[in-house]
């Protein structure tokens, strides 16, 4: 069945059953593998993306839902080659080990930064609810947007 | 370990853009066709092949059914209504359990796509806002091509784990609330191991009113997720607080009496045992929340 919608800026159409994910259309049809796989039941987001700006699980969603549609990937951040002032906190502050969360965490975090760009840390924790890692102890993460929102 | 792309059976999907729309398929193929809102239930359970309809109606695009009504007398919910919104609204202040429930279904990626009606009709036992929505007296309009509406309590509505009134042609597209009488305040406690989780160790929902000199309760409406098969309105505690002055042992005759009417199970999120001890606290803790909020609009 046809699929018809917006990957980072870009039109793209995609052939995919209804009851597909988006993340596996993001990940299998569309070859944008930024976006990880975790748990497949939306309580890790390992597969945060943004859908018309708002951060969803793609694991759970289901691909046609997201027809006409515009998705934002990990990729479609970095357009440019350059890391976002976000991501290099994330370097600078250690707030990436193993790297698979990461992709998540930074597509939760941008949705967060554009809404609210001086969160208070209740607020950014209150954020990152749905998002786990198992490496940092989360320290490191909130240290990195912590960075970001003093500059 | 990856599943691969699922092998589902052929199935069809179809979007809805109207109310009328989607009524007209369901009459038709409702029997064999789950509903997709937000999906957040719904894609778990069709990827773990709990369920396997022959078709998706979709019904997310129907913008008619998203509105939050406060011009009558107690507000109207749009079943589409997303606990995003929800939970961010500033308006909906005298109905803060649930805002707060809805800010407590999953994490903000689940409240991004997941709907109020969606949280309803899945009725799983461990629902967030069906607590906060019986508390407040809810009432459900199911409409359907070949009957209209019908309106019917929440409380009536759910019947038991995952199950619902709900007839196969039937969509549900409002949640009407009842008013919050003077005196009132309402609260949400979720008990879990994280801050956002997928399901509630326990979930309690209170609303209490008090007399003019808020030293004895009117009105308690009490009711639990994730301590029995369905959400329900712990009745014996409630009638066990209506009347009563606030004291000490009316609250501990009426935290065994809720520990009394729970069914809660063993599960990956706790035991039954903790459950049952964590009851007639956690309705302490509400209740002395609720008082001091009620106490603290008065002055």
């Amino acid at each position: 069945m046809k699929l018809q919608f917006k990957v980072n800026g870009r039109s793209c159409v995609v052939d995919a059953p209804p009851g597909e994910s988006l993340l596996d259309v993001i990940r299998d049809r569309l070859h944008l593998t930024g976006t990880k796989e975790g748990c497949r039941e939306g309580e890790c987001g390992a597969c945060t993306v943004l859908l018309d700006d708002k951060p969803i699980d793609a694991c759970i969603f289901a691909a046609h839902a997201a027809a006409g549609l515009e998705v934002e990937t990990i990729e479609g951040l970095n357009a440019s080659g350059e890391l976002t002032p976000l991501q290099q906190a994330f370097v600078d502050c250690g707030g990436t080990q193993c790297g698979f969360c990461t992709p998540g965490f930074i597509m939760m975090l941008t949705a967060l930064l554009r809404e609210t760009p001086a969160p208070d840390a209740a607020t950014v924790r209150e954020a990152i609810a749905g998002n786990i890692c198992r490496c940092t102890g989360y320290a490191q993460i909130e240290d990195a947007v912590q960075k970001v929102i003093t500059k | 370990m990856t599943q691969t792309t699922l092998e589902l059976r052929p199935l069809d999907f179809y979007s809805a853009h109207s109310v009328p729309e989607a009524l007209h398929y369901l009459a038709d193929r409702g029997e064999e066709t789950a509903i997709l809102a937000g999906g957040t239930d719904l894609m778990v359970q069709l990827q773990r092949r709990e369920i396997s309809p022959q078709a998706i109606l979709h019904i997310e695009r129907i913008n008619e059914l998203r509105y939050i009504d406060q011009e009558t007398a107690a507000p109207v919910l749009g079943g589409l209504v997303r606990h995003r919104t929800l939970a961010i609204h500033n308006e909906l202040s005298s109905y803060s359990a649930i805002r707060r429930s809805a800010g407590l279904v999953g994490g903000w990626q689940t409240q991004s796509a997941g709907t109020i009606g969606g949280n309803i009709c899945n009725a799983s036992p461990a629902g967030d806002t069906i607590p906060a929505l019986l508390i407040h007296g809810a009432q459900v309009r199911l409409q359907s091509k070949a009957h209209g509406c019908r309106e019917m309590p929440l409380s009536e509505f759910l019947l038991g784990r995952r199950s619902t009134a709900r007839r196969p042609d039937e969509l549900l597209t409002q949640i009407a609330l009842e008013p919050v009488p003077q005196r009132s305040a309402d609260a949400y406690y979720k008990v879990g191991r994280r801050a956002a989780m997928e399901v509630a160790v326990v979930g309690l929902a209170l609303r209490l009113t008090l007399n003019e000199g808020l030293d004895t309760v009117t009105d308690a409406r009490i009711a639990l997720c994730s301590a029995g098969p369905a959400v329900y309105r712990a009745t014996a505690a409630e009638s066990a607080l209506c009347g009563a002055r606030l004291a000490a042992e009316v609250l501990k005759e009426a935290g065994q009496l809720l520990a009394a009417s729970a069914q809660p199970i063993d599960d990956v999120r706790g035991t039954r045992s903790y459950r049952l001890k964590l009851l007639p606290r956690l309705l302490t803790t509400v209740v002395n929340q609720c008082v001091e909020q009620i106490r603290a609009k008065s002055v």
